[in-house]
C-alpha cells in the first residue's frame, strides 16, 4: 500500500520536465513580448531622426534669438548714440525697423520649438508605454561624470530658472533685504 | 541718493548679451568705468588688480559660480568690503537665503528693468 502511493521516480521526472517546460514557454512568451516593446519604442528611429532634429531645431533657435537680439542691442545702441535734432530723425527709423524685422525671428523659432515639443510628447508616449511593460524601475546613478554633475549642482544650488507660479517675486526677496 | 558714478563696476556674467544689456544699463545710470568677466575665476583676477566700488555677479557660471565668488570675496581680507549685488535666473528663496547668509548686498531676479537695477545700486552704494 504504501509503495503504491509513493511517486516513482519516472513519474517525478515527468512532473519535473513538465514544469521546465511551462517556464520556458512562459519566458519565451516574455521575450517576445519585450522584443514586441521594444520595437514599439522605435529606439533607432529616436536616435537617428528625431533627437539629432531635436539639437538640430534648438541649436537653429539659439542661433536666431543670438542673432536677433544681437541687431536690436546694436540699433538701441546706435539711437541711444544719435544726437539731438530731427533732422536725424530718418537714421532713427532705420533703426526702428532693423528692430522691427529683427522681432520676426520669434515665429519661426516658435515653429522650431513646437516641432521640438512634438518630438518630446513622441517620445514620452513611448517611454511610459515601456516602464508599463516592463515594470521598469529607476536604478541609481552609475555614471560618475552625471554624479558628479548632479552632486554640484546640489552643493551650489545651480536650481535654473523656476516656474513663474513656484519662483520668489522680486518684492519677496526685497523684503528680505529690507 | 548721490552715487559715486566714478566709481569702476564690474559685471561677472559667462552670457556675452547679458553683459551687454547692464552695460548699457549702466552707461544710462551714467556709470562709464564698467568691466567684465566671464565667470568668477577671472572676476577674482579682475578684483586682485583693481579696486571695483560695486560687483553685480550671476550666479550660474562655469568653472567659479557667482555664489562661489561671493565667499571668495568675503573671506579675503582686501576684498571683503567690496559691495556684490547678484543678478540671476535663480529664484528659489534657498538661494536668496544663502546668497544673504554669505554676505550679498542685495539680489535681482533676472529678468530685470532699469528701474530695478537702479534701486539696488542705490540702496547698496548710496550714500
Amino acid at each position: 500500500m504504501a509503495q503504491a502511493q509513493r511517486p516513482s521516480s519516472a513519474n517525478i521526472r515527468d512532473f519535473e520536465s513538465a514544469t521546465v517546460v511551462s517556464e520556458l514557454i512562459q519566458i519565451a512568451e516574455y521575450i517576445t513580448h519585450m522584443r514586441d516593446e521594444i520595437a514599439a519604442l522605435r529606439a533607432n528611429e529616436m536616435t537617428r531622426d528625431r533627437i539629432p532634429m531635436a539639437h538640430e531645431e534648438l541649436g537653429s533657435v539659439l542661433a536666431a534669438t543670438a542673432g536677433a537680439t544681437n541687431r536690436i542691442m546694436a540699433a538701441a545702441e546706435s539711437i541711444l548714440s544719435l544726437p539731438d535734432g530731427a533732422e536725424h530723425r530718418p537714421v532713427l527709423e532705420e533703426h526702428i525697423g532693423t528692430i522691427f524685422e529683427a522681432c520676426a525671428f520669434q515665429d519661426i523659432t516658435g515653429q522650431r520649438i513646437s516641432k521640438v515639443v512634438d518630438a518630446l510628447q513622441s517620445f514620452e508616449q513611448r517611454l511610459d508605454r515601456f516602464i508599463g511593460a516592463v515594470r521598469a524601475r529607476d536604478a541609481a546613478i552609475s555614471d560618475p561624470v552625471e554624479r558628479a554633475r548632479r552632486e554640484r549642482a546640489s552643493e551650489l544650488m545651480l536650481n535654473g530658472p523656476q516656474a513663474e507660479e513656484i519662483a520668489t517675486t522680486q518684492d519677496d526677496i526685497d523684503a528680505l533685504f529690507a | 541718493m548721490a552715487l559715486d558714478l566714478s566709481m569702476p563696476i564690474l559685471v561677472v556674467d559667462d552670457y556675452q548679451t547679458m553683459v551687454r544689456i547692464i552695460r548699457n544699463l549702466l552707461k544710462q545710470l551714467g556709470f562709464e568705468e564698467v568691466d567684465d568677466a566671464s565667470d568668477g575665476t577671472a572676476a577674482l583676477a579682475r578684483m586682485k588688480g583693481r579696486k571695483y566700488g560695486l560687483v553685480i555677479s550671476d550666479w550660474n557660471m562655469e568653472p567659479m559660480t557667482g555664489y562661489e565668488l561671493l565667499r571668495h570675496v568675503r573671506a579675503d581680507e582686501s576684498l571683503r568690503t567690496t559691495p556684490f549685488i547678484m543678478v540671476t535666473a535663480e529664484s528659489k528663496t534657498e538661494n536668496v537665503i544663502a546668497a544673504k547668509k554669505a554676505g550679498v548686498n542685495n539680489y535681482i531676479v533676472k529678468p530685470f528693468n532699469a528701474a530695478t537695477l537702479k534701486s539696488k545700486i542705490e540702496a547698496v552704494c548710496g550714500s
